[in-house]
């Protein structure tokens, strides 16, 4: 055998990977397409509708950055999209929060019956979203669970009412923490049941206390799942407009609102379209940002 | 075969490939979606319809007319002189507002008749999506009140066949308002601090004006100042409210719980509660009543042109107007309603005994088409943001 055909026989066959590349291609085809024609068309379909390269209406501005420069010009709707932005932040805080527990006690406390406790903590997705965000009246409405109650036992008189338990921004962070925590314990509860054991026994055979073994051992490792977490209901909380209009009453109009009200309302479509890819555009850059500083990717690997 | 999978997809080639080849996929799905819309647009917007010496007659139509309206106006009995001349059953597709449908429509949703408010009719022309009606093709159209058929037309032509009509006023509580205060202000009022409810529309806005002694014409063409002024107004009241409303069963409960004593609303409130013996009254305020009307209009490239005629005149009856009354408590455009078997207090708070009269002005404003609704409803953004 000569060295030439050493050199052949050692190199990696071309047609193989070349079937390969096909094959992945083909399988990637149909998500691919999916994606394109459902998800990135009509995003550009509305980023060109809100510079006029795209015009429905005989009001429509053609080529025009109008709409954004109204968009920015507008207190009103750049501050909605700040309150939009801390209600966000806090129910993604909140709900961490409140999901890391769950998501500790199913992956390092209940044993075998983990998957059980799993699919039960998921049991209210298979109600629909409106009416879990409806129930919640019962519970904070005039004459529901919480009022009632505190009448009964005295706290309030028999007329009384607390003004900022319903139809509130407080209704709105409340019902959004509460629709998203099973949610979110999912991520957690993968990175804590995907986490080494041995780590935490070495941390207690070195004399740590359970307490110093979640800060400095679990917690860290758990870090990804957190922030995957986060991004998981900050992204859609964002442009959340369902729940402020169902919970919120008068104070509870937020920037998701704004847009639908432009669409919908008041026949104002090129500045809805702005705002719609400010929103996305902002989604995006943040998504980056974590995903380049904050190693998502880690969860899902 | 995982690792050779997982292997592709992590080499820098694979990522790029997929990046590519998503980028020719939007590239060329988006031109094509641009490229179709805008073809759309033109074609619709040029396009009136077939000819009437093109038209073929109604035996050579396809028969199954496509009606975009209302939910609840699917109801046999709102149809059934059509059906009952054995016309085939429509289809029915629905929409949530008038903007939506409007929305649908330009995007190229296609129908025969859709049911809109008259004050966007000029909407509806503007893109080039309805024609004229005949109205010497519907029997009944000499039965319909004039001045409703007058909101219906643009430069001398019938493009709505306007069939049902109500008001937008307050309903209030009388156990603890006085239904002797004949005004919007009642949605605006600090007595009532913390009772009332407005709905997300900025009408709001129109009733402001009204309150702060605008007139019945001005409000529907408010200037700057004046749009600051009832906005101003508007957000200065705000803090009385209870809640803003979207769905009015939840604001029926409101009222009749005593938990809003002061509602924006529509006839079928005081109707619904005044039957269950709720003390409620509807206010008719001297500023001038704010009123809708609706009916329907016919798609420019419909090619059911005789049945859509068919049904609108099946619309146009008073059996279906005296259905609508009894049943909506809304008013309708035939005159020759039997209202004897419609409760005498909703007769008489409507004046569905002389529409003629209670819809003119300045006892009431049929709403009109707003030239300037983007500032509206920016201005009514401000307010609800505030």
């Amino acid at each position: 055998m000569t060295t030439t055909a050493r050199v052949e026989l050692s190199a990696p066959p071309v047609a193989p990977r070349a079937r390969r590349r096909r094959g992945l291609l083909g399988l990637l085809a149909a998500p691919t397409g999916f994606l394109a024609l459902f998800f990135l068309v009509p995003v550009l379909m509305v980023a060109a509708y809100s510079v006029g390269l795209l015009t429905l209406l005989p009001h429509d501005l053609y080529l025009s950055l109008q709409p954004w420069r109204d968009f920015f010009a507008s207190e009103t709707h750049v501050g909605l999209f700040w309150k939009s932005v801390r209600l966000s932040v806090v129910v993604s805080a909140v709900s961490v929060l409140l999901a890391y527990p769950i998501a500790y006690a199913l992956a390092l406390v209940a044993g075998r019956r983990k998957y059980t406790l799993l699919l039960v903590i998921l049991a209210p997705f298979l109600t629909s979203y409106l009416l879990r965000v409806l129930a919640w009246r019962v519970i904070l409405g005039d004459e529901g669970l919480i009022i009632t109650l505190l009448r009964d036992v005295g706290v309030l008189g028999p007329e009384g009412q607390i003004s900022w338990l319903f139809y509130s921004p407080f209704a709105v962070y409340v019902v959004l923490a509460y629709v998203w925590v099973p949610f979110v314990a999912l991520p957690i509860f993968v990175t804590l049941d995907g986490m080494d054991r041995d780590l935490l026994e070495a941390s207690h055979d070195l004399g740590a206390t359970r307490w110093t073994t979640f800060l400095r051992v679990t917690l860290p490792l758990s870090v990804p799942g957190v922030v995957a977490a986060f991004v998981f209901v900050f992204i859609p909380t964002i442009g959340e407009y369902v729940t402020p209009l169902l919970v919120g009453g008068p104070n509870g109009f937020f920037f998701g609102n704004a847009i639908q009200g432009a669409i919908l309302q008041g026949f104002d479509w090129q500045f809805g379209a702005a705002m719609a890819m400010f929103l996305v555009g902002t989604v995006t850059v943040l998504l980056v940002l974590f995903g380049r500083y904050l190693n998502v990717r880690a969860v899902a690997e | 075969m995982r690792s050779e999978f997982d292997g592709l997809m992590r080499s820098p080639m694979g990522r790029r490939a997929l990046l590519k080849y998503l980028g020719y996929a939007s590239l060329l799905g988006g031109t094509g979606v641009l490229a179709a819309c805008r073809q759309d647009v033109t074609q619709t917007g040029t396009d009136q319809g077939a000819s009437p010496t093109a038209r073929p007659g109604i035996e050579e139509e396809p028969g199954v007319l496509r009606v975009f309206t209302w939910a609840g106006y699917e109801l046999k009995p709102v149809w059934k002189p059509y059906r009952q001349a054995g016309y085939p059953e429509p289809k029915f597709s629905f929409y949530t507002n008038t903007e939506q449908a409007l929305a649908k429509t330009a995007g190229g949703q296609d129908w025969d008749i859709a049911h809109p408010e008259t004050s966007y009719i000029q909407d509806y022309v503007n893109i080039g999506a309805i024609q004229p009606w005949d109205t010497s093709l519907i029997e009944n159209f000499d039965q319909l009140n004039p001045m409703l058929q007058r909101a219906g037309q643009l430069d001398g032509q019938q493009y709505e066949i306007v069939t049902d009509w109500g008001y937008s006023a307050p309903i209030i509580r009388t156990d603890h308002l006085d239904p002797s205060i004949k005004s919007y202000s009642h949605l605006f009022d600090p007595a009532a601090s913390g009772h009332i409810s407005w709905f997300d529309t900025p009408w709001i806005l129109m009733m402001a004006g009204l309150t702060l002694g605008m007139s019945g014409d001005e409000v529907f063409d408010m200037t700057p100042e004046q749009l600051e002024e009832a906005k101003n107004f508007a957000i200065d009241r705000k803090k009385h409210l209870y809640n803003i409303w979207v769905d009015f069963t939840q604001m029926w409960d409101d009222v009749r719980k005593g938990v809003v004593w002061a509602a924006y609303s529509w006839p079928d409130t005081f109707a619904v509660l005044h039957a269950e013996g709720v003390p409620v009254a509807y206010i008719r305020p001297e500023e001038g009543t704010l009123s809708w009307a609706e009916g329907l209009v016919l798609h420019a490239e419909t090619e059911n042109y005789y049945h859509a005629h068919e049904y609108a005149n099946s619309w146009a009856s008073a059996e279906v107007g005296q259905w609508l009354i009894e049943n909506y408590a809304y008013g309708h455009a035939n005159l020759n309603v039997d209202l004897s078997n419609v409760d005498p207090d909703v007769v008489k708070v409507f004046g569905l005994d002389d529409p003629e009269y209670n819809l003119s002005e300045p006892v009431s404003y049929i709403d009109r088409w707003l030239p300037n609704r983007a500032a509206y409803n920016r201005a009514w953004d401000e307010v609800k943001a505030a």
